[in-house]
This record gives C-alpha cells, structure tokens and sequence, in this order.
C-alpha cells in the first residue's frame, strides 16, 4: 500500500505543492481570522471588522517605514516561526495534494507543529526584552500543558487507524462514510481535541501567553512593523494548519476542497463561540486545567478505541 | 613474535593503536606536541574502526589469556562496533578540542595537560577492551578497569569534582560488587555444569556458554531472574538508571570541560551496551517473560522484566528531564538531560521491535552527538567568560554567534525536533510504542521531550539571548581550534538528521549481531508499515517552507534597521548598560508555581536512608571489634569459620 504510493509522486509534482500550499493557506488563514473576529464580536454584541481589514492589517503591517530589528536571531525567529508552519501544512494532505503528505505522518506533524513555538522563543529572545521573555515562558508552559493532551489524541487516532499516515486516515474515514468518521468513532478523543486546538491557538480564554491586548508586557513588546507581521501571517497559517489537521483526524478530511474548508470553519467556530463565554486563565491555571479534562477526556477516548 | 605481529588482525591493531595512544599520551613530555599526535592517533583509530565496519562481521582478537583457568577473549562485533566507533569518535573530536589554544591556557593555569590527555586515552582503551569483551570474566575486568579510569578522569578537577567522582566510585564499587557476585556464582556452578553439557571448561564463562546454561535449565528461573536483577542494578547504576542516578549529573558535570563532553557522550552509554549484552546475549529467553507464568504457576504476564524495565526507562525520561529543568548552571542542566536521554534508548531496546530497538540503539549515536557538542559550546562560554551559571550570562549571541549556532542545533537535536537526529531515533522510539499500544509509555515519553524544550530553551536564552552584561562587551569567539570540532558536531546532528540511513545501518549490524529484528531502512528513514519516515523528504518540506518564510520576510515591506537593546521599551524609563534587563532567575515561575510541591527530593532521601543504615551496620560492627576483649573475639570467629 504505502511503496505505491511512493512512486506516484513527480519532482513537478512536490515543487507545485511547495508554493501553492502556502498561497492557498494564507488566503484560507486570513479569511479565518475575519471569520473569527467576526464571531467574536458578534458575542460581544459588536458589528465586527470588514471584509478585508485581516488583509489590511497585514499590508500596514509589512509598508511600515521603520522596522525595528534586534539582531540576526530576532529575524531567524520569525522566519522560522512562518516555515514552521508552511511546513506543516504542506504535510498536510488536502484535496488533489496529497503527495507530500504520505512521507510525513501525524507524528512528524506534531513535532513541525513545535519548530514555530521554538522560532517565536528565539526571535523574542534576541529582543532582550525581559516581558518578552517572561511572556515566552509562559508560551512554552502553555505548550507544555495543551500538548500533553494532543499527542494522547495523537495516539488514539493513529492506534484506531493503525497508521500514522494521515492519507491512509482520510481514506478509511472517507470510504465507510460518517459512521467512520473519528468524531462519530471516539466523541471523547474529539472533544479533547476541540480544547486542546483551543489552547494550541492561543485564543480566549488561553491568549494570556500571547497576550494581544496588553502588548507591552507579553512575548510581542518588541516586535513592530514586518515583524509583527510576519507573526499576524504565521497565525494564519496556524489557523488554517490547525483546522485542517483536526477535519483530517476527526471529520474525515475533505473530498473536495468545499467540502474541506466548509468543515474547517465549523471547527474554528465552536471553540470561538463558546471561549468568549469564559473568564481568562492564568498560566499556571491552564495547564492546571489541561492536566486534568483534556488529558482525562482524552485516556478515557483512548481507553474506548478497540 | 615476528610472526605474531605479522598475524595482527583489525582488532589486534585497534587495541594495539589504542595502547599505544595512551603510551604516547603518558610519555610524552612535550606537552604541545602531544595534544596534535594524539588527535591523529585517534584518527587512525578512527579508521580502524571504520575499515572494520565496512568489512562487517565479527573480528576476535589474538590476545587469549588464561585466568584461574578460565579463558579471557576479546572479541567484537557489529554491536560492540557501533559503541567503540562512538566512543573513539567523540574522544577525537575532544582531543581536538583541547589540542589547541585551550590546551595552552589549560597548561598557563599550571595544570598538567598531560595527566588530562592520559587518563583520556586510559579511559578509550578500557572502554575499547569492555566493547570487546566476549565472556563474563573479561567483561568484569574491563568494567573495573573503565570505571576506575572514568573516575581519575572525573577526579581530575578537585574540589567539587573530587567529590562527586567520589560519589561516582561508591555507586560504581557497589555495582561493581553485584556484577562480581552473579559472575562467581555462575562460575562455581557452572564448572560441573560443563561436564554434562559437553562445554569446554576453560571456555564456560563466554556469553555464549552461559546463554547455553540458562537456556539448559541448570539455573531455576527465580535463580536467572535474581541474576537478571543484580546484573541489571550493577549496570544500571553506569547508565543513571532510576533510581541510581544521583552520581552521574555532578560527576559529568563538573569533570574538566572536554572531559565531561567526553564522558556525557559515551562513558555512561557502556551500561548500556552492559544492558544489551545481559537482556538479549545472556538472558534473551527470560527477558519477554512468556517463562514466568509457567515457572510461577499464576498469571505474570502483566509484569514481565520487559513492563518493568519500559518503567523504569520512563521514569528515567522524565524524572531527570525536570530536575534538570530547574538547574542554574548550564553543565548541570546537560548532565542531567544526558541521564534523561538515556531513558529512551532503554524504552526502544526494551520494546524488542524493528522500530524500537532501532530507535534505541540509533539514540546512543545521536545522542553522543549532540550531548558532546552543547558540552563543548558551554566549555566555550566558560573558557571566555569564566562561569557557566545561567544566571550570570546573557546576550553572548553577538559576540560568540559560532558557539551559539552549535548549541542551538544541538538543543534542537536534544529536544528531538526535525530536522535534526534526535527527533529520528525518537520517532522510531514513539511509532513502537504506538505499534504496540503503549499508551502511557508513549505520553511519558513525550512529557519527556516536551520538558526537554523547556529546559533547552532557558540555556539557550540564558547563555546567548537577552541582554549583554556590562562585563561581557569585550568577549570574543573561541579561536578555530575550538570551533571545529563544535562545527564538526553540528554538521554531524544536521546530517545524520537529513541522512539516518548513514548511521542506521551502523544500528543494524549492531542488531542483528544480539538477534534482535531490522527494520527496514534507506538512506532517508524507515520503511514501516503503518506509516514511514522519510527524512529528506520532511527536511525538504520544513526548508522549503523556511525558504517561502525567508521570502515574504525578507522581500516583502521595508528594510530593517538594528536597533541598540538600550532603545528597548522599558515602561517609559530610560535604559543603562548597568542595569541588568534580563529576566533569567526561576525562569519558568508559574509552572513552578504549579509543579513546585512535586519535586519532593525522594531520591536524595532514599539515598540518606541507606548511607544512615550502612553507617549503623559499620558502626555496630565496629563496636564488636572494639571491645576490650576483641582478641578473644576474633579467636572464636577464626575456629568457628576454620570449623
């Protein structure tokens, strides 16, 4: 099974996949950062920004006249944090591209997921800024707390597929219909799932390591101009990866890249509606938190899948 | 002897060129002459060792002597290949190290390079006649030899180090003396045992011979099992196993700068190869348990010696992983990682799978790697600021960006993050333990490395991020003598990262030369059902996507200026070279918060309680020798053992 597949893929093939995969997911990422802002403000009893401000943002962003560099690390930093990602998606299989993705694997993925995390840690880390640095250990304690329940998912999935290609996932998912799909299959795996992808992003009620609304005291406090949009650019990869990623797990991917993106803004929406609800957490408290109901939720999925 | 000399075959001549190595390490006097001809000494070993792996097979040595008549016998294969290619690799690249300008300061303190450069080359070669050895006997001897050697080597820098070499030496004496016991018990049995099996006599003590024993069934299995223990314990005490690890961090770390890179790389990875030598040469018949349930007559199968042990590894991921964590001084962190590390190359062997003990043993090459480079780029920092104290450091990527890019490829390495080697053998290590649905194992082992990014990021932040002290403005980077072999090392981490077929298929011969099954494996990872790895795919990817990152950065919006970290934002006051804006104590404070009153010292006090008893029991005894009428004493013990 895996040798054919193998052979199928072209050099023309791999490059294509290379630079279209990121356009696509930059295009996706952005319209789910409107989607989510969107919502946001909708629970907030806003009207929400307009259809391009994402876009705008990014432009005004890039066109400052002055960017403030701290040093080589401090550029590395965000390279690497935007390749991380652009990596991760590649890997990711989607409709009519999943040549590459056979040769990664779910295990890979979640360890590419972490090279973005070591990037920003980096490039925050040169600015020799000390809330940066403050705001940096939070971001890695924050990581430390929502992956233990992602890869106890990881394990789930793969053992109950009895792969870790994500290919071969979607497919079994894909050929016995709905009743196959992991959220159908392990409902606790999946559930875990939504409030780790919730901590993973960084987004309310966890958004006190990124802190996006105190600037000056976070891992941000330095960061101006391309700098920061290099980083509003890695999110939206982040979110398109983190979405696609859980629709390929638990959704059974996507057939058509309708279909496929329909899915992935259901799974941004859930947590968005429901995260605005509660209070902010400490650090320590999430991963309080995380120790407990995810990994819990998340060994009981496990414990299901036969 | 002409003709004996003209018969040397490979391993003859490696341990040959070893002998002479320390020889010429010994004896020679002139001190910066001997740093350059004992690097190339190493090299040639280096050859040796790579000429007899592509020759492949098994080479025995002519040296046979006889020992209370049993025969001794050297003898290498693909398994003990793999550990003394690592071995003399990273004594080369520390004798590199030091060959040059940090040698010469070395010598300027008035300390002796010479006693350094030998007890070096004393420890390769011991370890070389322990990677060889072929029976029980000659295995004894050479692990006395390699310890006592390990401990000079450790002692060698006094004060602290002398203490800890110290510790080392009880925890390894005791070892020592457990390994010691299960050798003359199998010995004293295994003589009239000879007869009726038909085995030579003089040859009964080979790891054959005595595999042959236990699978005959001359020891009962609760007799192997107790064995299998004290064998286990006694080797496990070298590797850092839990809960015997309290030695190791200070004994690597506060060895002499190349020394403890030489020793964090490999020395400690001997009980290992111990463990492998005892699990699968000697002992493989036990090891899965499928024996216990009918000796024991109840149903065993939950705890097997193979349960047990993938425990303990984790344990010894995890536990040392966060200790290590919270240290202040940037060799301790290391050791204490390297103990941590040495968790996943047991979890791999352990799991007896193609992947899994493929990952395992490729970990031990990986790990010496990477572990020998961050030892060295912190040997570096030492050498031009003085300290290696996390809180006393800071911004030095400015100043010392070589020695910065090496450890930063190095703790990725460590971290086990692509593309570099240690996510390889990690990878193998976590597909077996999902082959085999080992859940809890598998997340320990990621709370394993996921601590481990924790933990590397602090030193890499401490050390070369931040602010730069006042005091640091003049510091330069480390002459070329210095930086090579550190570059050398990244290369290596980097390559065998895009590249894991290179050393797998070292990993392979030593697989299969314990039995043990291969997966397998091209030059770009492993093939596997259930899902490969292919590495130069996955690094094309993540470069790629680098590249498209470097693009938009790079092309796209204005030019950066540099700005002075003295500009920084400091809530509206101003910013002096003599203020300290680093935030580097207790870095990680609101995890400590929560994980804090977890760190409870147990195994500090499991070893108080011991020392307290042992101090009972000698004194107690004494007491009895020191009595008025001990003379009487000693006569009434003296007849009644006579009787």
């Amino acid at each position: 099974m895996d040798t054919q597949i193998f052979t199928e893929i072209s050099l023309s093939e791999i490059l294509v996949e290379l630079l279209l995969m990121p356009v696509i997911a930059f295009l996706v990422g952005l319209v789910m950062v409107l989607w989510m802002r969107k919502i946001g403000a909708r629970v907030q009893r806003r009207i929400g920004p307009p259809l391009f401000q994402p876009l705008y943002d990014v432009v005004k962003l890039f066109g400052k006249k002055t960017q403030v560099s701290h040093g080589v690390v401090h550029d590395i930093g965000i390279v690497m944090a935007m390749g991380g990602y652009i990596a991760a998606e590649t890997l990711l299989p989607v409709p009519g591209m999943n040549g590459i993705a056979v040769y990664g694997g779910i295990i890979t993925l979640t360890y590419l997921m972490m090279i973005p995390s070591l990037g920003l840690a980096l490039g925050v880390g040169q600015c020799a800024n000390p809330n940066g640095s403050i705001g940096i250990s939070r971001a890695l304690t924050a990581m430390l707390a929502y992956d233990i329940p992602f890869v106890i998912i990881v394990f789930g999935v793969a053992f109950h597929h009895e792969t870790t290609n994500l290919v071969e996932i979607i497919t079994q998912q894909q050929q016995a219909g709905i009743a196959s799909w992991g959220a159908v299959q392990n409902p606790l795996l999946a559930l875990a799932g939504l409030a780790t992808l919730q901590g993973m992003l960084g987004k309310q009620p966890f958004e006190i390591y990124i802190a996006p609304a105190e600037i000056a005291t976070g891992p941000m406090v330095e960061m101006s101009g391309k700098y920061l949009g290099g980083l509003f650019v890695m999110q939206a990869f982040q979110l398109y990866t983190a979405a696609v990623l859980y629709v390929s797990l638990f959704l059974g991917g996507g057939e058509s890249w309708f279909e496929l993106l329909a899915k992935s803004f259901v799974v941004v929406s859930i947590p968005m509606m429901i995260a605005f609800v509660f209070p902010r957490y400490r650090t320590e408290d999430l991963v309080r938190l995380f120790w407990k109901w995810p990994v819990m939720i998340g060994l009981l999925g496990v414990a299901f899948v036969g | 002897m002409s003709e004996f000399l003209f018969e040397l075959n490979m391993l003859d001549s490696l341990l040959l060129l070893s002998a002479v190595t320390v020889a010429i390490a010994i004896l020679c006097r002139v001190e910066y002459i001997s740093g350059g001809v004992v690097t190339l000494l190493y090299l040639a070993q280096l050859v040796v060792v790579g000429m007899m792996i592509s020759a492949g097979g098994v080479f025995s040595s002519h040296l046979t002597p006889q020992l209370f008549g049993y025969e001794l016998g050297w003898l290498l294969d693909g398994l003990g290949l793999y550990f003394t290619l690592i071995t003399v690799g990273s004594a080369l690249l520390a004798t590199l190290y030091m060959a040059g300008e940090w040698g010469r300061r070395y010598r300027e303190q008035g300390k002796s390079f010479r006693a350094l450069q030998s007890l070096l080359a004393l420890n390769v070669f011991t370890m070389q006649l322990l990677l060889a050895s072929s029976d029980l006997l000659s295995l004894f001897i050479s692990w006395e030899l390699a310890s006592w050697a390990a401990f000079a080597l450790m002692a060698l820098s006094g004060g602290k180090g002398l203490k800890a070499a110290l510790h080392y030496m009880i925890y390894a004496f005791s070892g020592a003396m457990l390994v010691f016991a299960v050798v003359a018990w199998i010995a004293t049995t295994a003589v009239t045992a000879a007869y009726q099996l038909d085995i030579n006599g003089a040859g009964i003590l080979q790891f054959s011979s005595v595999a042959e024993l236990m699978q005959q069934g001359i020891f009962t299995i609760p007799e192997q099992l107790l064995m299998l223990t004290l064998l286990l314990i006694g080797f496990g005490i070298k590797m850092g196993l839990l809960p015997f690890h309290l030695w190791q961090a200070p004994a690597y770390a506060l060895s002499i700068g190349p020394a403890g890179a030489f020793l964090g790389a490999i020395s400690s990875r001997l009980g290992l190869f111990a463990i492998i030598v005892v699990l699968f040469k000697i002992f493989g018949s036990i090891t899965d348990g499928s024996i216990l349930q009918s000796s024991f007559g109840f149903e065993f199968a939950s705890v097997t010696p193979k349960t047990l042990l993938a425990w303990i590894a984790v344990a010894t991921i995890i536990f040392p992983t966060f200790v290590a964590m919270r240290q202040n001084d940037a060799r301790h962190l290391l050791a204490w990682h390297g103990i941590g590390q040495g968790g996943y190359m047991l979890l791999g062997l352990v799991m007896m799978d193609s992947l899994g003990s493929a990952g395992g043993l490729l970990h031990v090459f990986n790990h010496a790697t990477y572990q020998a480079a961050l030892f060295l780029a912190v040997t570096s920092v030492i050498y031009r600021t003085g300290t290696a104290d996390l809180n006393r450091l800071g911004g030095l990527v400015v100043r010392m960006p070589l020695s910065f890019m090496t450890l930063l490829i190095g703790i990725i390495g460590l971290a086990g993050l692509p593309p570099m080697n240690g996510f390889v053998s990690k990878w193998l290590v976590y597909r077996s333990l999902l082959d085999q649905g080992e859940l809890l194992l598998f997340v320990g082992a990621v709370i394993g490395t996921l601590g481990t990014i924790l933990s590397v990021y602090k030193l890499i932040h401490n050390m070369f991020l931040g602010s730069l002290r006042k005091e640091h403005e003049e510091v330069r980077e480390v002459s070329w003598s210095m930086l090579t072999p550190m570059l050398i090392l990244s290369a290596l981490i980097l390559l065998t990262g895009l590249f894991p077929g290179i050393p797998l298929q070292w990993v392979a011969q030593g697989l299969s030369a314990v039995g043990l099954p291969v997966a397998e494996f091209n030059l770009g990872g492993v093939m596997a059902d259930g899902g490969s790895l292919d590495m130069v795919i996955v690094s094309m990817v993540l470069f790629s996507g680098f590249g498209v990152a470097a693009l938009i950065f790079y092309f796209v919006g204005g030019k950066s200026k540099r700005v002075n970290p003295l500009d920084n934002y400091a809530g509206g006051h101003f910013l002096y070279a003599s203020n300290r804006y680093h935030y580097s104590n207790n870095f990680y404070a609101g995890l400590m918060h929560l994980i804090k009153p977890w760190y409870k010292n147990t195994f500090q006090r499991l070893e108080r309680v011991v020392v307290t008893l042992l101090e009972l029991t000698a004194e107690s005894l004494s007491r009895l020798y020191m009595r008025p009428h001990s003379n009487q004493l000693a006569l009434i013990i003296v007849v009644l053992l006579l009787w």
